[in-house]
């Protein structure tokens, strides 16, 4: 049987959870300053992966009541171990974050300002703006009078930030839109 | 048997998840810093910061040293802390006779500031801060919650070199005298630092000066005034406990 | 990553050159240790001593951009000392070839130079052919035309002194580098090289790899456990998002982007199908027919038919010749031949080259569309330092992204490793996934043609893409699946049956697979090997450190590429105390061997470098735009005058723009005589766009510095902690001097050339930590990949007269 290491480390913690300070011979009105139990205790766990570098390390993610709680290196990643660097140790943080973007902003022209719309008028107003330049701007043919099918004014960056499967249906309906202008971080 | 920490600074590459993930666990509040020239950030320990690696460079004759060290409780086998808490209001610092932590309580909220400041001077590494906005005396607790849940404290779990090591007293010296062994090859001046008296051993590689003032034991009045009973000692302290017996 | 991370701990020689592992990959070091515990030789050859250097057995101080002058001398000293792994070689390489009357070398230039469109005529560099068409070899490797010999000429010239002249590298460190290094040429003894940014940020990038995979090869380091030349990959899933081709010049799975001389499927096929009269010589590309026809598949579904190059007709063909990175995309922005953008989770007014114009170019676009979890300096541009929000006409929709928690799907690692991640949580706020925006985008357009009509519909209203982005199901299509019953290799498949693997792949339409070298990651329904969490292995596997059931590995889980060369050409391991694969007499154990086929001598025997059309390595390499090989030029912008090595100054076939923000220091000039060298930091980013907002983070390293030597800081009048302005011909920059024992200067062609390096992750969107330091940077690049040179230019370093950008 292949136990997992991260397994490993549970069974030994089931044993010695229940050892309070209070079982040492201390003061248990002292010790009971002291939190008996792990933040962690009781929550689901759930694996992803630190969004830095490549090497990939597997995070576990400590999730109580559809609440991201806390997180820490997988141990069963045979990469890491169970460790991670400065970055991958704040992945909560990163995640859990008041300066994030929760809402769908808009910067009309001129404005000094950006202003809350809702995902309707967003999703709507870009493709208006997309198929008003696909159709005044697309290309059937180059100067050479060569077939070449395609949109020279817009542009696509990024990302590496995106899974393989965001990759996969992003160059697909680039392409099939006429876009081909498109690079990503692997460039810089 | 009480558990000890082993960090052989001669596998730390300062990447800080040590002090990002202690941060984390504890769930404390990032602090304002600024650049002065130095990858040391914060520039100290505080009420929020207590794992700290400090960054000290020299050019030696045939190579630069870049010396890393993980700042943290050395968790004292007879803490000064302790003993001069204890002359103040006992049971206000604590030790876990199972893991050997040094436990901070909220009782040390009950500390003025100059008491607080007794005790910090009592311990020789410079570890204790007083969080000024609650009153506490804070350090490195060993994540005692999570050590007696059967895991190692959240530093440890993040290290990803070996540098940092946890567990059995016994175990830790052992791995210690075998690292020491090997790194004594590279660095002659290797050595473990009080390994005898911490359950937080320190392997360095170069004089133990170089790494920063406080990497050397300091004299404490606990070293000066050894000896002492708990009468003796307070009045050599000389500090009033009027605010806290009554 | 020729290997996968733990494999490092096989090496008994690891150079990291062009990376600061430690800091960009912390958990490499884990592995480095590894192998220095059992006591491998640990060198870090880099401009500044870093975390990387504290832990390695030597640093080796060298000036920016002479890597090619650094590796050429070892080149030379590995010849010359006999060093080179000799069957490995001539077996395994193309070493023995010979090359044909029209090649040639003089004057820091190869023959077929047109110096007015900056170009080479490849063919000039071919090799010459027997009555089959098969190359000439000389396998005694005396003949004076052979590239053994004629590649032993090159680097003939860059001696210990000269090089040691033009790196500022000792001659003592040269020679403890070359030999320690050098060592690995032993069949049993491993090297491997760990590089980053540090070696593809210059305009001889690629040329600075390609040598160093010479290297390897005349070491016979490559295929091995242990050896290899690894790239550490960047952003989260650069890897990843690079294999699947979110880039304008390849579709997913490497194959070339159409071009418009390429009207047909047919013409495509026809240049995407490379051939050889070598009957050993595996020639995996020719496969490429069926993973184009599956790709086109598909994305169109039903509707991608024989009559429409299965959508091939549909989609976009660019311009033979013409470049379209983004270097090139955003002076087209500059000059208003752009009209709308979509950038996601990108920070180019941050992390481009010459920032001062891409934040003014991105003021051209009528529309600009962004996907962010954060305010960033590009999302923002339209009121960044000394912009009038209201002179700027630009309409900008900020999507909000969630973060990697809050989805699932699959990240490749350096190691090729494609692993799932699971959802967490609910996604903060409104935010959605970048897969779900753009698919919901897509269906936004769609919608308005089907409902008005409007021009060219045929490729948007067939595309083949559902309305609810499901990664289970694209993870699916990734890997592809039957679009009918059909017979492959013997084998009777149903329509939906998935593909075992891209051995299966056709082009007939019978077949749909998003990108090929991902096919065999999901092989039947139910059986997503991505997710695989199993740590089993043979006891050979075992020793290796290798987890062929922990997820799956691109190509068909091989975890070492080229291991076909880790064995002699019987099929018995060079090195037998760490087998990759050997070969037992009926078949191949370990690792999954790459081609089939039996051993070299054997009948039917197999050349091992299967995706090279001749089936061998090449040490000399046409097919490179700007030489076949590598030769030390000077960055864009340098500190000498004169180029030591001959007289082109700079890379001949550079990629620069012309217009009047981009403006090159000249050559020694003494306005600007410090090299700058950009880089980034354990605790943030790249751009810093994620790492700065997060508190913890901006704790450790909260404002913009620049690294400088004592020496310089005293000529200067600088002391530690000092505000300082650092100016290029670009722009200026502030930040905080960190005067440090780790940066030296260099004795450099006699004289003493400073270099200071400075990060690049503060912007001004986080008050007061300082803005983009690629305001000083040049935009120009390699021409095989248009990466822009970050790592080398000319600056000059003073006292901040009035602090603007630091808070203090």
């Amino acid at each position: 049987m292949n136990i997992s290491r991260r397994g490993f480390i549970k069974l030994l913690g089931a044993g010695t959870a229940c050892y309070g300070l209070s079982r040492m011979g201390v003061d248990v009105a002292q010790a009971q300053t002291y939190a008996m139990s792990m933040k962690t205790a009781g929550a689901k766990e759930v694996v992803s992966i630190c969004p830095y570098c490549s090497c990939g390390c597997n995070i576990i993610m400590f999730v109580k009541d559809g609440k991201f709680i806390s997180s820490e290196g997988d141990p069963d990643y045979p990469v890491s171990e169970g460790s991670l660097c400065a970055k991958g140790a704040a992945f909560h943080a990163l995640h859990v974050n008041e300066h994030r973007i929760v809402k769908p902003l808009y910067r009309a022209p001129g404005s000094d300002k950006w202003v809350e719309k809702d995902w309707t008028f967003m999703l709507s107003t870009i493709a208006k703006r997309m198929k008003d330049a696909r159709d005044r701007d697309f290309k059937v043919k180059n100067d050479k009078g060569q077939v070449v099918n395609r949109l020279d004014t817009v542009m696509h960056l990024g990302s590496a930030l995106m899974d393989n499967e965001e990759c996969a249906v992003t160059v697909q309906m680039l392409r099939a839109l006429g876009v081909y202008q498109i690079d990503h971080q692997a460039r810089v | 048997m009480p558990k000890s920490f082993l960090n052989d600074t001669s596998r730390c590459t300062a990447c800080r998840g040590c002090q990002i993930a202690c941060k984390e666990w504890k769930n404390h509040p990032a602090v304002k810093t600024k650049q002065t020239g130095t990858h040391q950030n914060p520039p100290d320990l505080g009420p929020y910061n207590f794992k700290l690696i400090r960054f000290k460079e020299y050019k030696m004759k045939t190579r630069v040293e870049w010396l890393f060290f993980p700042e943290q409780c050395r968790h004292c086998h007879a803490p000064g802390c302790k003993e001069g808490a204890d002359a103040i209001l006992p049971g206000a610092i604590i030790q876990d006779p199972a893991t050997g932590a040094v436990l901070y309580t909220e009782l040390t909220k009950k500390f003025t500031a100059q008491q607080a400041e007794d005790v910090r001077v009592m311990c020789p590494y410079n570890i204790p801060r007083r969080d000024p906005k609650t009153g506490m005396l804070t350090k490195c607790n060993m994540c005692i919650d999570r050590v007696q849940a059967g895991q190692v404290p959240a530093c440890v779990k993040t290290c990803c070199t070996g540098c940092m090591n946890f567990g059995e007293r016994e175990a830790m010296l052992k791995l210690g005298a075998e690292r020491l062994a090997k790194v004594k090859k590279e660095y002659p001046k290797a050595q473990l630092l009080d390994a005898d008296d911490v359950n937080t051993i320190f392997l360095v590689t170069e004089d133990r000066k170089l790494y920063h003032e406080f990497a050397e034991r300091r004299e404490t009045p606990q070293t000066q005034y050894a000896g002492l009973n708990r009468q003796e000692l307070l009045s050599a302290l000389g500090k009033p406990l009027r605010n806290l017996l009554g | 990553m020729t290997q996968h991370w733990i494999d490092i701990k096989n090496s008994n020689a690891i150079l990291i050159m062009g990376s600061n592992a430690a800091e960009h990959h912390p958990i490499s070091f884990k592995w480095v240790l590894r192998a220095k515990d059992q006591g491998a030789k640990v060198i870090h050859v880099d401009p500044k001593f870093s975390r990387t250097s504290a832990r390695c057995d030597h640093h080796v101080p060298l000036r920016s951009g002479t890597d090619i002058a650094f590796l050429g001398g070892m080149l030379r000293y590995i010849l010359e000392k006999n060093l080179f792994q000799k069957e490995y070689v001539t077996e395994y390489t193309n070493a023995s070839f010979i090359l044909g009357p029209d090649y040639e070398f003089k004057d820091g230039l190869f023959s077929g130079y047109d110096p007015e469109k900056r170009v080479y005529d490849r063919k000039k560099w071919g090799f010459v052919k027997d009555e089959n068409g098969v190359s000439k070899r000389d396998k005694t490797l005396q003949d004076p035309r052979c590239v053994f010999q004629v590649m032993k000429k090159h680097y003939n010239r860059y001696t210990v002194d000269l090089v040691s002249q033009v790196t500022g590298v000792s001659k003592k460190n040269l020679l403890m580098v070359y030999e320690a290094f050098g060592a690995t040429g032993k069949p049993d003894k491993a090297g491997t090289m760990m590089y980053a940014l540090g070696w593809t940020q210059h305009t001889v990038g690629t040329q600075n790899i390609r040598l160093a995979a010479m290297i390897q090869l005349l070491l016979g380091n490559i295929g091995v456990a242990g050896g290899g030349i690894n790239a550490l990959r960047g952003e989260p899933n650069v890897q990843g998002s690079t294999d699947h081709a979110v880039l304008w010049d390849i579709l997913p799975g490497y194959l070339p982007a159409p071009l418009a001389t390429q009207p047909t499927l047919d013409d495509y096929n026809k240049a995407i199908t490379p051939k050889t009269a070598d009957p050993m010589s595996i020639n995996w590309k020719v496969n490429q027919p069926k993973y184009a026809v599956s790709l086109f598949k598909g994305w169109f579904g039903e509707a991608g038919t024989k009559a429409n190059g299965y959508g091939y007709d549909w989609t976009p063909k660019v311009e033979p010749g013409e470049e379209y990175a983004s270097m090139f995309m955003f002076d087209r922005l500059y000059k208003k031949q752009i009209k709308g953008a979509f950038i996601y989770g990108h920070n180019p007014a941050q992390s481009m080259p010459n920032t001062h114009k891409i934040r003014k170019s991105l003021e051209n676009l009528d529309w600009l569309v962004m996907g962010e979890v954060h305010l960033t300096e590009t999302t923002d541009f339209w009121r960044g330092p000394g912009v009038d929000p209201k002179k700027i006409k630009t309409e900008v929709f900020l999507l909000p992204c969630s973060h990697r928690g809050e989805k699932a799907g699959t990240a490749t690692n350096s190691g090729r490793w494609q692993m799932w991640h699971h959802k967490g949580y609910e996604p903060m706020g409104q935010s959605k996934s970048m897969g779900q925006i753009e698919v919901e985008l897509f269906h936004a357009v769609r919608d308005l043609y089907k409902k008005d009509g409007g021009v060219f519909p045929e490729p948007v209203l067939n595309l083949d893409l559902d309305r609810e982005y499901d990664p289970e199901k694209v993870a699916m299509k990734v890997n592809g699946w039957f679009t009918r019953d059909a017979e492959v290799n013997g084998r009777k498949f149903k329509k939906g049956d998935q593909v075992p693997s891209f051995a299966f792949l056709t082009d007939d339409g019978s077949t749909n697979c998003l990108c090929w070298i991902y096919s065999g990651s999901y092989p039947e329904a139910g059986k997503n090997l991505s997710k695989r969490r199993d740590h089993t292995q043979t006891p050979m596997q075992a020793k290796l450190g290798l987890y062929p059931n922990f997820s799956f590995s691109w190509p068909v889980n091989r975890r070492i590429i080229y291991n076909r060369a880790s064995v002699d050409v019987n099929g018995k391991p060079f090195n037998p105390e760490l087998p990759v694969v050997l070969w037992d007499g009926k078949g191949w154990v370990g690792d999954v061997v790459d081609g089939g086929g039996a051993p070299m001598a054997q009948q039917g025997g197999k050349y091992p470098f299967i995706m090279q059309t001749e089936g061998l390595a090449q040490l000399f390499g046409p097919g490179r735009v700007d030489g076949p090989l590598p030769e030390h030029y000077e960055p864009a912008e340098t500190p000498l005058a004169k180029n030591p090595f001959g007289k082109q100054m700079s890379n001949p076939a550079i990629r620069w723009i012309a217009s009047d923000m981009d403006k090159l220091a000249k050559n020694a000039d003494p306005r600007f005589p410090i090299v700058l060298t950009t880089y980034s930091l354990t605790e943030h980013w790249l751009s810093g766009t994620d790492s700065r907002n997060t508190k913890v983070l901006l704790e450790a390293e909260p404002q913009l510095y620049v690294e400088m030597s004592h020496e310089l800081a005293k000529e200067k009048g600088i002391k530690n902690g000092d505000v300082v302005e650092i100016e290029s011909i670009r722009g200026k920059v502030q930040a905080v001097a960190m005067v440090t024992v780790r940066v030296v200067p260099f004795k450099v062609m006699g004289k003493t050339v400073h270099l200071v390096g400075m990060p690049f992750a503060f912007g001004w969107t986080t008050p007061g930590v300082g803005d983009s330091t690629n305001r000083l940077t040049p935009t120009v690049g390699d021409p095989n990949v248009s990466i822009p040179e970050f790592k080398a230019s000319l600056v000059n370093v003073r006292k901040a007269a009035k602090i603007t950008e630091i808070e203090r």
